[in-house]
Formats: structure tokens, sequence, C-alpha cells
């Protein structure tokens, strides 16, 4: 498939709304109308470029953001879990141990468990008034 | 001082080595555990078995955004040479690769750009 640049850049578009976990989430047929191409074209190309349908992509969107948000510390799971855009706990604990290996709580334990080191993911999730000194 | 290994960023590893064996045909070298991570290499089966590319995860934020911004702007962030590319074109186009850029001359060699499915555009160029 050869993407010409303006379906190239509807899909980059439509990879950002992808991503965004408030109400106003788009669903994939809106999406696909955006593009004015059928949820169908839309799906087939999305997953051509990115290796993963668009509901796939923004399940893990919204994993990773998830991620972060815990090893930030500030909010429970299930905050967290409403933070990101799941009504339920248990499929959010159950997708988010199907893609890091461990459950939401396990991984906040694990986090917070260790030493922050500068620079490692764990201290970019870390709250913003933690300097390096005290990590 | 040499150069024997380089990298591109992946979001999900296990994708990205099946991609870069099963559709682009290199060959995997090492797949170790590294934490929660792997460190995985492939080398090209007609290149030196010695100069491998790491498929490294880009599980940090900040790594993140940057490959996003690059993709966005349509900028590849690695490029391998080929000894016909429209025949890689074809190849690929006919295993399912998105291409954004066909063959195009550009000076001293001819390029096209497709997308890696792991978050990259990667360009191929042949020598003129």
């Amino acid at each position: 498939m050869l993407l010409r640049n303006e379906g190239f850049r509807r899909l980059c578009r439509a990879r950002e709304r992808l991503q965004q976990v408030d109400e106003c989430a788009p669903t994939i047929e809106e999406l696909a109308r955006e593009l004015r191409i059928s949820p169908f074209h839309f799906i087939r190309q999305f997953e051509m470029v990115f290796g993963v349908t668009p509901h796939q992509y923004r399940i893990q969107a919204r994993l990773d953001r998830a991620r972060q948000l815990l090893a930030a510390g500030q909010l429970s799971v299930t905050d967290v879990c409403m933070e990101v855009g799941f009504s339920s706990l248990g499929s959010f604990s159950s997708l988010f141990a199907r893609r890091f290996g461990e459950s939401p709580s396990a991984f906040r334990r694990r986090v917070h468990a260790s030493d922050l080191t500068p620079g490692c993911l764990s201290l970019m999730g870390a709250p913003r008034d933690r300097s390096f000194r005290e990590a | 001082m040499r150069i024997k290994l380089t990298s591109v960023m992946v979001d999900d590893q296990e994708k990205a080595l099946r991609f870069y064996t099963d559709v682009l045909g290199f060959r995997k070298k090492h797949d170790l555990p590294v934490g929660e991570f792997r460190w995985i290499t492939v080398t090209s089966p007609e290149g030196p078995d010695d100069l491998e590319l790491a498929l490294e995860p880009n599980a940090n934020p900040a790594g993140r955004t940057f490959q996003q911004a690059m993709f966005t702007q349509g900028i590849p962030l690695a490029a391998f040479q080929v000894d016909d590319l429209p025949a890689e074109f074809a190849r690929l186009s006919a295993r399912g690769v998105a291409f954004t850029k066909a063959p195009t001359p550009a000076g001293p060699v001819t390029l096209a750009v497709f997308a890696d499915t792991c978050g990259n555009l990667i360009q191929l160029y042949q020598r003129v």
C-alpha cells in the first residue's frame, strides 16, 4: 500500500485522537468518518501502518498512561482506572496484567518499594516536587 | 573504533521481532531477557553477521514523544541499503507493508520510505 501525504497525515491525526482519554474521545466510526473512508479501510490502513488495530492502539495508550500515573503514586489503582477511561476495574486489571506481566497494584507496590535512579522510567513518572537529590 | 551495532526504538519488541524477521527478512541473532524487556538484535542475511541492529523497547515516555513526532513529520529513523529498490518495493508491498514514499530518484540514490509497524519510518535506498 502506498499512502499519499494527506492519507498519512490523517492517520497520524487519528493516532493522536486515539490517545485521548476524556469523554470526547471519538469512536472508531467517528474517526473513519473524519478520514472520509469506511471503518473497514480505516482499521486496515491503521493496522498496516501501526501494527495494531485502532481499538488495540487506544487500549495500549490508556494502559501506558495508567502505568505512568501508577508510577507517580498519587492516585489509587481505582482512581487511575477511571482516569484513563476504563469503567471496569476488573477488565482494567486484567488488560494491564496481560500487557505488563503484573497487576496494577503489584506494579504500584514494586515501583514504590524500589529506589528511584535519576533518568530511569520510574523517575519520569515521579511527583514533580521530588528532586533528584531526594531520589 | 568501529560501528558494529545500531538500534531502532520499537513500541513492542515481540511485534518488532516478527516484522523485522518475517517481513523484512532479517535474522534473529540475540534474544536475551533483560529485566522486564529483552535484548534483541537482528542481522542481515546479505551483510556481515556481526553488524547488528538492536530492537530497543521504547518504554521511556520522552522517547515515545520523540518517536511519534519524527513519525508524524515523516522523518525516517533508520535507513537500509538495497541492491534493487523497485524489487524490494514490490516484495514488501505484497507482504502488506505501507509505504509513504514510492521509489524516488534523489541525487546519487533512489529512495523509498515505509512504516515498520512499531512506530518508525524506515528509508530504503539504492545507489544509482
